[in-house]
């Protein structure tokens, strides 16, 4: 009895004395207080201010050939849009020149005998809207734009010549969660998501890679610790200074970006220490796998950080991707943390949703860490 | 002191391309980015999961259901018998919205009335929420259109054409006349890899012959420090426009994007463009003393590059003051450039000015860093 316990103590002797080596080596480093302060606060500055998909003003070019009052009224209601900055072009070739100089987003053409043709009997009034599809959200945009104020505007010209307005189907769109359906409020959670991700993976991606380019992981393997200490001194320190910037971003979210908390800080602590175990792992299964840093950034770039920003849901949402990269998707850590951090800040603590994400992340990170074991020990010998 | 400098480049290319892991690393990862990462980035919806809670069960509120059924951009329509049974699925993203149909619904339309339906949908996906909503706005739309007397079922058979109408907005696509999301994101991830690659290539090199103490004997060689800054410059622009030649062969020929612009202006773009980003790479190493450190400068450069340059989001969204920082932003220009060269055909006129401003930022990253060695040589 007396026997385990002091093997116990000792064990626990051994791994202090590598997590305090590492801590600080951590902490005497004045890049990591950059890393787990100031660098998380400016790219959630800059993720909060610089991404939004909620379309403001666009610049188009209006050409008007016709002086009557038809077409006036359509072009005023353009100006007086809140959508558009109109620039009035001289001719069509002007402004679709500046519709392929990317100078303006759409070219709309008030062709002359507007006002003729709309109130002659067999005739019909056309608008040519040219639209610059080459970026399709931004010209969805325009489109129901366009469209809205067209409507508006043959309505208001309805109205004056008495017509009765149709009875139709209307939709009541309510949004839960995101009453006003600000992309901001997605965005944030899915940026921390980033952010963890880059703390947790790339960073310790180097960390072994490191001990092995300069050849100071021999002298760790000559110590008596196991690979188990080793594997806990290693990340343990990286898992503190994670949490601690994820504190940062919380705080950030919430008091700048007014961000709702509506589930639990503990929620939140825990989800983010859950994913820390697959996050960690990871960079620890590149960081014995690759044997220089420079490779090791590179596939910790890749496998870390760009499927973080690309296939987590952040910015594209997984449901239309195609099957098999869904499927991929599901070996992504950041997938899980996504929904869940969106879910503890907009709907509340939804243990049905984040137990089962929670799991997930812990299976993935076992598998890391599993196999970061098994690759460890076959280095010693 | 060509012979310098083209001793230099020797060294650092071999230093580069000796490992046959490290010649494929440069080649297949960014190729397999490129096909996963172009079906991954779309803001089209897809394969949308509405909940339908009909509790009108007349014949509006089947035919309803048949129009989404029918639809391409919804598969699964499953139906609960109220809100609260359909809370879970959009709970757990099983479906992204809840569509009410109320008990008066077809009793309304019959009688000529207007009526309404209720769209619950999940703000925590509030872009594809939104698109959603106006899909289903869309088809909801075309619902009241016919309500006139006839039953759904007889006007599918056979509706008279409708009056022509003698007003008309007639929209065009330029440039990509489908929409296709693919068209776009091609193009802006040709500047996104190029832009990773280049900056990191440079920034570790020069950490890297750092921590290992190497850096130290080529500063006391007889090579000049504008001599080593150009060493560490070409290496990634040959890398960058052999990548650059893949990237156009794949995109044009597999993928079918158009390539409207002039080659010898592509070249032109890939090279002042790798050669800003290798300059920006260079600067931060000369700031850095480890690898670690080299890393986490690149990083901290080449996430808001990335976020500034309206590669997922675009440039007009962000506030004024943000704009402005675009413009020192190497990636924005490369993407202006990209597009106009693949989709738009813009004329060489309106793209010399993002390739002087390329250059401007090469030539002032890498006299930073040549005055920083330079100190450090002395």
């Amino acid at each position: 009895m007396s026997d385990t316990l002091t093997r116990l103590r000792l064990w626990w002797q051994q791994l202090a004395a590598i997590m305090i080596k590492e801590g600080k080596q951590v902490v005497r480093d004045p890049s990591s207080w950059i890393i787990a302060v100031v660098l998380p606060l400016t790219f959630l500055f800059l993720f909060g201010f610089g991404i939004s998909l909620d379309t403001t003003v666009v610049k188009i070019a209006m050409v008007r050939e016709d002086g009557g009052r038809d077409a006036l009224a359509f072009a005023a209601a353009l100006t007086n849009s809140r959508w558009f900055l109109v620039v009035a072009a001289s001719d069509r070739l002007s402004a679709e020149r500046a519709l392929q100089d990317q100078s303006v987003k759409a070219v709309i053409i008030i062709p002359a005998e507007f006002g003729r043709r709309l109130n002659a009997q067999n005739t019909t009034a056309r608008v040519q809207v040219l639209v610059d599809g080459a970026e399709p959200n931004t010209a969805n945009y325009v489109h129901g734009y366009v469209q809205a104020i067209w409507n508006g505007f043959l309505a208001a010209r309805g109205r004056e010549q008495g017509a009765a307005p149709a009875a139709a189907v209307s939709v009541e769109v309510r949004y839960w969660y995101n009453a006003n359906a600000v992309s901001r409020w997605f965005l944030i959670p899915g940026s921390m998501t980033v952010i963890m991700t880059l703390l947790g993976t790339l960073l310790t991606s180097l960390v072994i890679a490191r001990e092995y380019e300069r050849g100071t992981l021999e002298a760790l393997y000559a110590t008596p610790l196991t690979r188990g200490q080793i594997l806990i001194g290693k990340t343990l320190p990286y898992f503190l200074l994670a949490m601690v910037s994820m504190l940062v971003c919380v705080l950030t979210a919430l008091l700048l970006f007014k961000l709702p908390l509506r589930g639990s800080f503990l929620a939140l602590g825990l989800v983010s220490a859950v994913f820390l175990v697959p996050a960690l792992g990871q960079g620890l299964l590149i960081s014995v796998t690759m044997r220089t840093q420079m490779a090791a950034a590179q596939l910790g770039l890749m496998t870390g950080y760009m499927p973080a920003m690309m296939l987590s849901g952040f910015l594209f949402d997984i449901h239309s991707m195609p099957r098999w990269l869904q499927a991929i998707t599901l070996a992504i850590p950041a997938r899980y943390m996504n929904v869940s951090l969106q879910t503890v800040f907009l709907a509340g603590d939804l243990w049905s949703v984040l137990i089962p994400n929670m799991l997930f992340m812990l299976a993935v990170g076992a598998l890391f860490f599993g196999l970061t074991w098994r690759r460890l020990h076959k280095r010693v010998d | 002191m060509l012979q310098r400098l083209s001793a230099i480049v020797r060294k650092e290319l071999i230093t580069m391309l000796r490992d046959p892991r490290a010649r494929l690393s440069l080649i297949i990862p960014p190729i397999i980015q490129l096909f996963v990462f172009s079906s991954a980035a779309t803001m089209e919806v897809k394969n949308i999961a509405v909940a339908v809670v009909d509790l009108d069960r007349g014949p509006y509120a089947l035919d309803v259901q048949q129009r989404l059924g029918g639809s391409r951009s919804f598969t699964r329509l499953p139906r609960y018998a109220s809100v609260a049974a359909a809370r879970g699925a959009l709970e757990r993203e099983q479906v992204i919205g809840i569509l009410v149909l109320p008990s008066a619904f077809s009793a309304d339309l019959s009688a000529g009335r207007p009526a309404s339906a209720q769209l619950l949908l999940d703000g925590r996906r509030s872009n594809a929420a939104q698109i959603t909503a106006q899909y289903v706005s869309t088809i909801m739309a075309a619902e009241g259109a016919p309500l006139s007397g006839a039953p759904p079922q007889a006007r599918t058979g056979g509706a008279g054409p409708a009056p022509p109408p003698n007003a008309e907005l007639v929209i065009d696509n330029w440039f990509n006349p489908n929409l296709e999301y693919q068209w776009f994101m091609m193009p802006n991830l040709v500047g996104m890899l190029s832009l990773a690659v280049a900056l990191m290539i440079t920034a570790l090199s020069v950490a890297r012959e750092r921590e290992l103490g190497t850096f130290d004997q080529t500063l006391v060689s007889p090579a000049t420090p504008i001599e080593i800054a150009l060493g560490k410059l070409l290496p990634p622009l040959l890398v960058a426009s052999v990548q650059a030649t893949l990237y156009l062969l794949i995109v044009t020929l597999l993928y079918g994007v158009p390539f409207r612009g002039n080659l010898l202006v592509f070249y032109a773009a890939i090279l002042t463009f790798a050669a800003a980003c290798a300059g920006v790479g260079l600067f931060i190493s000369s700031l850095v003393h480890t690898q670690q450190q080299a890393f986490l400068g690149a990083f901290a450069v080449l996430l808001p590059f990335a976020l500034l340059s309206g590669f997922a989001t675009p440039v007009e969204n962000m506030p004024w003051w943000l704009q402005f920082v675009t413009t020192i932003n190497p990636l924005a220009h490369m993407l202006r450039l990209m597009q106009g060269l693949f989709l738009k055909g813009a004329s060489v006129a309106s793209m010399a000015q993002d390739l002087v401003k390329l250059l401007e930022i090469a030539l002032c990253t890498t006299a930073a860093a040549v005055l920083l060695f330079r100190r450090k040589a002395a």
